[in-house]
């Protein structure tokens, strides 16, 4: 045995706990879910060969397959650039050099490591039409809130809204991002007299794209398979406007026991994310700096 | 230096071989007696979905059962969130519990792909006679799927209005409304809205379409035929009644209204214990709740009244049943403890559970039990749930394998209606072409060949 496969047997030894778990609980069911999208499955009898009509009542048939694809997307083309915006915004701020920084960004953090659920219930009461926090701050305005999670026109925002609340990872992230700029690129640009607005779009921004990168893409993956506060706020209604894709899938695998068709959803959902991800790395050659 | 990396590479297999075996192999508690009363009885493993104060009762009934017999052993697990799956998963691992109990609809679907054991195989002929002769119409409905029995009822419900005969007395109405467009009519009166506009009681709040339209002599099911009726016109005319008496309350002031705290369901946090509503649909269950969180309130019950040419004592039932796998290992002790719950087997005895849950009897056996009698007497606002279940007019839900999808579907729709964003007419419509379409779907799949 080379002393190179050796050290390679060594280190998958080392990793083989992870690697069990992965191909028993991910890789299996991942490559099974592809057999399933062929199948009619009602999880009691034994899947039953349809060939593509899954597919074909998911693409001309279904309304409510539709309206889910649309509201995910709308929430991922508004809600990921509003997060990147709001975390690189924080954590310019939180990088600039003032007494009692480190509370600063403890306290913009914390709410991200608050669990989804509780975060969701806290949620529902601050948006809390008549004794909400929202619309009693609204009324000291002398504006009439909207009922914010019973209005089809305001339930999607009300959950991107929400969704900023956990901004505090990525701002960690972007933080690291900002600490790892050379500092000699702002000395130079201060001895050409850059002006400060100058040295954050043409040094820090540029410099940070490759951090903007990661979040998109992760952000971007994250919504499009949206689901826990959707769950539990809202349900998907009112009137369909919260439906997301992931809780439609959900809805058709385990209410209406049509494990088949979750199936095909599921490896739609994941085609969509390949074809999305792909095209975010075809555009970074354009505006991701890596350095050099 | 080859063997020392051997060895280490033979450390690390061994370690992760011993990791895998000791996650993967079934945790057997150190001693069955730990947790188990009567470790030399058999055990009967019980799921159920009750948690917080109902799964106190449910306890109870559990140790009663183990106290009234010597041979088995109830095992109850309360398992509140995601019941439904886990049941599946087990089911579908070879381990199921040996009953469980349920209110969600899954009869259908598990009935027909040969998941639940039918109970006209497990009762002997005079508990069949019993069954037959002693229970209610609905009782037998609720838990029937192509003629046989799947689910066995444990406690029955249907709605009645909850109302506070203050709130009608400041309107000068004496005597509950006989019609429903009456009472329609006079709760209009009743709805208060605060400076700011806001509703802060509501004179009256229906129950579902789906609960009402068997009053206006719609339904979904018919029975008889085993066909949805989805299409009747009395299905119509009720949902544009009560799509009328949200308009005349305001679309946006009800749901904002609905959407505060007033569509709290916890039990303490009822709006009606708090007087937001005048008159609400509800159910049973409110009435040992209002006795225990609001026992001070002054309230009564009556039936919902049907219109005028409606069907007067319709309504929509359901409940609890009890289903037992077929892949159950102790099947006889499931089903003994079915019947000491049902109260098939002593229903006297078993009235005394019903009383516990504020449920609905299955049959006059249990309802006339003196134990029920005296819970009748010391909460006259029960009495009016036990008349209506009796009524052979109480339609159950479509006992179709698709019967969630077409009760999203109703709700969809109907919810539309109610904010005023399409007609009833459009809404029926739109309801019959959605189920049509799925059930073309699953014929074309050859779901429910």
């Amino acid at each position: 045995m080379s002393p190179k496969l050796r050290r390679e047997l060594t280190g998958l030894a080392f990793i083989s706990p992870w690697l069990i778990g992965f191909i028993v609980f991910t890789g299996l069911p991942f490559l099974r879910s592809i057999q399933l999208s062929f199948t009619r499955y009602d999880i009691v009898r034994p899947p039953k060969f349809v060939g593509l009509a899954n597919y074909q009542s998911l693409i001309f048939d279904d309304q409510v397959f539709r309206n889910a694809a649309v509201v995910t997307l709308k929430f991922a083309i508004i809600s990921v650039p509003l997060g990147i915006f709001c975390g690189v915004i924080l954590a310019l701020l939180l990088n600039a050099n003032v007494r009692g920084i480190s509370v600063y960004r403890t306290v913009f953090f914390l709410p991200s490591i608050v669990p989804t659920v509780a975060t969701t219930a806290i949620f529902s009461w601050i948006l809390n039409p008549q004794i909400g926090l929202v619309n009693g701050l609204l009324a000291k305005c002398g504006v009439t809130g909207p009922a914010w999670l019973g209005d089809p026109k305001w339930a999607l925002w009300s959950l991107m809204f929400m969704g900023l609340w956990g901004v505090g990872n990525s701002m960690v992230i972007y933080l690291a991002g900002l600490k790892d700029i050379p500092n000699y690129l702002y000395e130079a640009a201060i001895v050409d007299g850059a002006s400060p607005a100058k040295r954050l779009f043409k040094i820090t921004l540029p410099m940070l794209t490759p951090v903007i990168f990661f979040n998109l893409v992760m952000g971007v993956i994250g919504s499009l398979q949206y689901f826990t506060q959707a769950y539990i706020m809202t349900n998907g209604g009112p009137e369909d406007s919260t439906r997301f894709y992931a809780l439609y899938l959900f809805d058709r695998a385990w209410r209406y026991a049509d494990m088949g068709y979750a199936s095909a959803m599921a490896w739609v959902l994941f085609l969509a994310i390949v074809v999305l991800t792909s095209a975010l790395f075809g555009t970074q050659k354009r505006w991701v700096h890596y350095g050099s | 230096m080859a063997a020392k990396h051997i060895g280490k590479m033979v450390v690390a297999v061994f370690a992760t071989i011993l990791l895998v075996w000791f996650m993967a192999s079934p945790k057997k508690p150190a001693s069955d007696a730990v947790y188990r009363k009567y470790p030399d009885r058999i055990p009967v493993r019980f799921w159920h979905m009750w948690s917080a104060e109902w799964k106190v009762v449910v306890d109870r009934i559990v140790d009663r059962y183990n106290k009234s017999q010597n041979k088995y052993e109830v095992l109850a697990l309360s398992v509140p969130g995601g019941a439904d799956t886990k049941f599946l998963l087990g089911a579908m691992g070879g381990d199921p519990p040996d009953v469980m109990a349920q209110w969600n609809p899954v009869i259908p679907t598990w009935a027909e792909g040969g998941m639940l054991l039918p109970f006209e195989d497990i009762m002997t002929p005079q508990e069949r006679r019993l069954f037959d002769t002693q229970s209610y119409p609905i009782v037998k409905r609720v838990g029937q799927y192509k003629g046989k029995t799947y689910g066995f009822p444990i406690g029955l419900q249907v709605k009645g209005v909850f109302y506070l005969p203050e709130a009608f007395e400041e309107t000068g109405v004496r005597e509950f409304p006989k019609t429903w467009e009456e009472l329609c009519r006079v709760t209009q009166r009743m709805t208060k809205k605060d400076s700011k506009g806001n509703i802060s009681r509501l004179g009256f709040m229906p129950g579902s379409w789906a609960e009402t339209s068997s009053l206006f002599g719609g339904g979904i099911y018919d029975f008889q035929k085993d066909k949805l009726t989805l299409g009747n016109p009395k299905n119509l005319d009720c949902l544009k009644n009560l799509v009328s008496l949200r308009q005349r309350d305001g679309y946006d002031s009800v749901s904002r209204f609905q959407s505060g705290l007033n569509s709290s369901s916890f039990s303490a946090g009822w709006p009606f214990i708090v007087g937001a509503y005048a008159a609400v649909v509800d159910g049973p269950w409110r009435v040992e709740q209002i006795a225990k969180y609001a026992p001070n309130l002054k309230y009564k019950t009556a039936l919902v009244p049907a219109p005028s040419g409606g069907l007067p004592g319709a309504g929509l039932g359901s409940g609890n049943f009890m289903i037992i796998p077929k892949s159950a290992k102790e099947k006889q002790g499931a089903w003994d403890f079915i019947k000491f719950w049902s109260g098939l087997s002593q229903p006297t005895v078993a009235a005394e559970f019903y009383v516990w849950g504020g449920w609905l009897p299955p049959s006059d056996a249990v309802a006339n039990a003196p134990i029920y009698q005296k819970y009748m007497k010391e909460h006259p606002q029960f009495a009016t749930f036990v008349s209506a279940i009796k009524s052979p007019m109480i339609q159950a839900q479509p006992p179709v394998a698709y019967q969630v999808f077409v009760n999203d579907t109703i709700q969809k729709y109907e919810d539309l209606a109610l904010r005023g964003e399409i007609s009833p007419t459009n809404a029926m419509t739109e309801v019959q072409a959605a189920v049509s379409k799925e059930i073309s779907r699953r014929k074309r799949l050859g779901y429910d060949e």
